[in-house]
């Protein structure tokens, strides 16, 4: 157990330092873009009839540093804001960019975490099934039907479901995440968001399925060579509890996939919801950056990538917790 | 018979080399499809460097044929200005092509020279590149690329190659380390420690060949996440939809030009989104084939 809390430990560390550097480079950009927004803001501001003073408290309240202030002292008020979790206010709609991004970000991580459990599931399933028929013409094609979705981007599954089933043939809604006209959580309401999150649901299945699969095959494949599954063969154990066996040890290593998984499908949502035009972290990020809306475009950023970071973090912990090997090494430190 | 070993050595190397591309031939005759895969390579090539000189600039327009239909005369249609669109592929398959070599060199050159320089000479140096390494792996390029685009508009090739490298070679670089501390406690690489051999012998003679085939594969699968990244990056459309580029087809399609509303303007989006699956399973094809040919025990006799 202390071995776990050491590497729960580094790892977090890892993370902050990880965050510092996306930070940095956040603030670097901001500094350095034309026609310097913070300072507009405050001349602005100024023009508008506001005493110095109040423009400058008015700006540093917005962007969480002084328009006035040395490079320096920025960063210092920049980094010192996100220690309070103040993420400034919305230079677009004067929201505060947190309650923005909890708007956003329950369409990113709903769909997004669906998407990754049922296409755990269905590789697992298939992946079996293609270890064991690895020599026969199916299980050939379930894995190349696995190699060939890995090697296509989510952008372009996304582009060819919704070509398929809202251009060529309509029976799903290709834009939004719910009919606006119904009022909210009444039944026509849920019906509706799940009708409009079929599609970037099914995108993020079908773009996440082929990992699972090819990790699912190798994993069982290696399972297979092991000498208890031969041991149980010998004693004449049924086909089924044998099965069991295999899937019990082969699934763990796809704890770790998945995590790295959710992580890759999560920055990948910003194409999905873009071509969905689905109101999640990523068309937020998009948004901002096409309205110049530098606050909330800093908050996106940071919670995306945060949301990667931890993913990274569980698999590694996952990966530790699942393999004794790693597990008592770590207790020997 | 002592002047004879040095013929005898040359010969050996020459039967070699030949011995070589008859096992490449061999690879490449028993699955059809690579043989295919090699060809739509070479294909793509000479369409992203002679293609762009076939048409005169600007693009030809046709102006009673807005957004024609797929005819004999225009295989994929005509976009909003009549120009055809087969002819706006082939004039962006330049830019493509061009990044994703740029930005697979450039992966390729910091991911081996970390990978070879942390792994041998290990110690502190090792523990701080790979901090770096992990930084780079983990962070998701993507917004990353997005954010930077408000300052930066990588309008060349050579620029967007540039950063999509920078984003890139973390991967490769962990992949050689840990093939560079296994080799390096080898024998051959221990006899030539012995032998006092200089430091950039053993790592550029006796290291990096047992590991180039792993970083020749790499290059090509750092080809399609290159093209599919920029790709992507412009069929966003944060960045300005300017110039020749098959992302910036896209875009136009999906989001201007409603592709996706009206079937008839579908092949105005499915020809970029064609170009780029054909790319896409050429290189894996060659990977395919160069897996064999470099792996001898995958040879299936």
């Amino acid at each position: 157990m202390k071995g776990f809390a050491r590497r729960l430990a580094g790892q977090l560390a890892r993370g902050l330092v990880m965050v510092w550097v996306v930070l940095t480079f956040t603030f670097v950009i901001i500094s350095i873009m034309p026609g310097d927004p913070v300072r507009a803001e405050y001349e602005n501001l100024l023009q508008q009839g506001y005493s110095p003073e109040q423009a400058e408290a008015q700006a540093a309240m917005l962007h969480r540093f002084r328009p006035t202030g040395s490079v320096f002292e920025q960063y210092v008020d920049y980094v010192g804001s996100l220690l309070r979790f103040d993420l400034g206010q919305s230079l677009y709609s004067r929201v505060d960019v947190a309650t923005v991004l909890a708007d956003a970000a329950k369409w990113t991580v709903i769909p997004v975490l669906l998407g990754t459990v049922l296409s755990f599931g269905l590789g697992v399933v298939v992946g079996v099934y293609a270890a064991i028929k690895r020599s026969s013409k199916l299980g050939d094609m379930l894995t190349m039907s696995g190699s060939l979705l890995r090697g296509i981007p989510d952008f372009v599954v996304g582009l060819l479901l919704a070509s398929i089933f809202a251009t060529l043939w309509p029976i799903l809604p290709r834009q939004g995440a719910v009919n606006i006209l119904y009022e909210p959580w009444t039944v026509e309401y849920v019906l509706s968001l799940g009708y409009h999150a079929i599609l970037p649901v099914a995108t993020y299945t079908i773009s996440a399925y082929g990992g699972f699969i090819l990790a699912m095959k190798s994993s069982v494949v290696t399972v297979l060579g092991d000498d208890f599954i031969l041991a149980a063969e010998l004693r004449g154990m049924k086909r089924s509890i044998i099965f069991r066996y295999i899937a019990r040890n082969a699934i763990l290593p796809l704890f770790t996939v998945f995590a790295l998984s959710v992580a890759a499908v999560f920055s990948g949502a910003i194409f999905i919801e873009r071509i969905f035009n689905y109101p999640g972290l990523g068309m937020l990020l998009i948004d901002s950056i096409g309205r110049r809306d530098i606050t909330v475009m800093a908050g996106a950023l940071l919670l995306i990538t945060v949301a990667v970071i931890i993913a990274n973090i569980v698999a590694d912990l996952f990966y530790s917790v699942i393999d004794p090997r790693i597990r008592r090494a770590g207790d020997r430190v | 018979m002592t002047s004879g070993a040095p013929t005898g050595l040359s010969t050996t190397r020459g039967d070699l080399r030949r011995n070589f591309w008859r096992g490449v031939w061999r690879v490449l005759r028993r699955k059809p499809s690579r043989l295919l895969g090699v060809a739509l390579m070479l294909m793509f090539v000479v369409m992203a460097t002679a293609g762009p000189m076939l048409y005169q600039r600007p693009l030809p327009r046709d102006p009673d044929n807005f957004f024609a239909p797929p005819s004999l005369q225009h295989p994929f249609g005509t976009d909003f200005q009549g120009v055809d669109v087969l002819s706006l592929v082939v004039v962006g398959s330049r830019y493509v092509l061009l990044t994703a070599f740029i930005t697979a060199v450039i992966t390729v050159v910091l991911g081996t020279g970390i990978g070879l320089f942390a792994g041998f000479r290990r110690g502190r140096l090792d523990a701080v590149l790979m901090r770096i390494t992990d930084i780079n792996l983990t962070i998701p390029g993507l917004p990353i690329l997005l954010v930077l685009s408000t300052v930066w508009q990588f309008a060349s090739p050579w620029e967007m190659g540039l950063v999509l490298g920078l984003l890139g070679w973390g991967a490769l670089a962990r992949a050689v380390r840990s093939q560079t501390l296994s080799l390096r406690e080898r024998g051959f690489i221990e006899a030539a420690r012995g032998l006092g051999l200089s430091t950039p012998h053993i790592v550029f003679r006796e290291l990096l060949p047992p590991i180039a085939p792993y970083i020749a594969m790499n290059l090509l699968m750092s080809l399609i996440l290159a093209v599919w990244a920029q790709v992507g990056l412009f069929f966003l459309g944060v960045m300005p939809v300017i110039g020749e580029n098959w992302g910036v087809m896209l875009n136009r399609a999906v989001f201007d030009f409603g592709a996706m509303t009206t079937a008839a303007r579908l092949p105005y989006m499915l020809a970029p989104l064609l170009a780029l699956l054909l790319l896409t399973v050429a290189i894996v094809l060659v990977v395919d084939a160069m897996d064999e040919v470099f792996n001898p025990r995958l040879r299936e006799e």
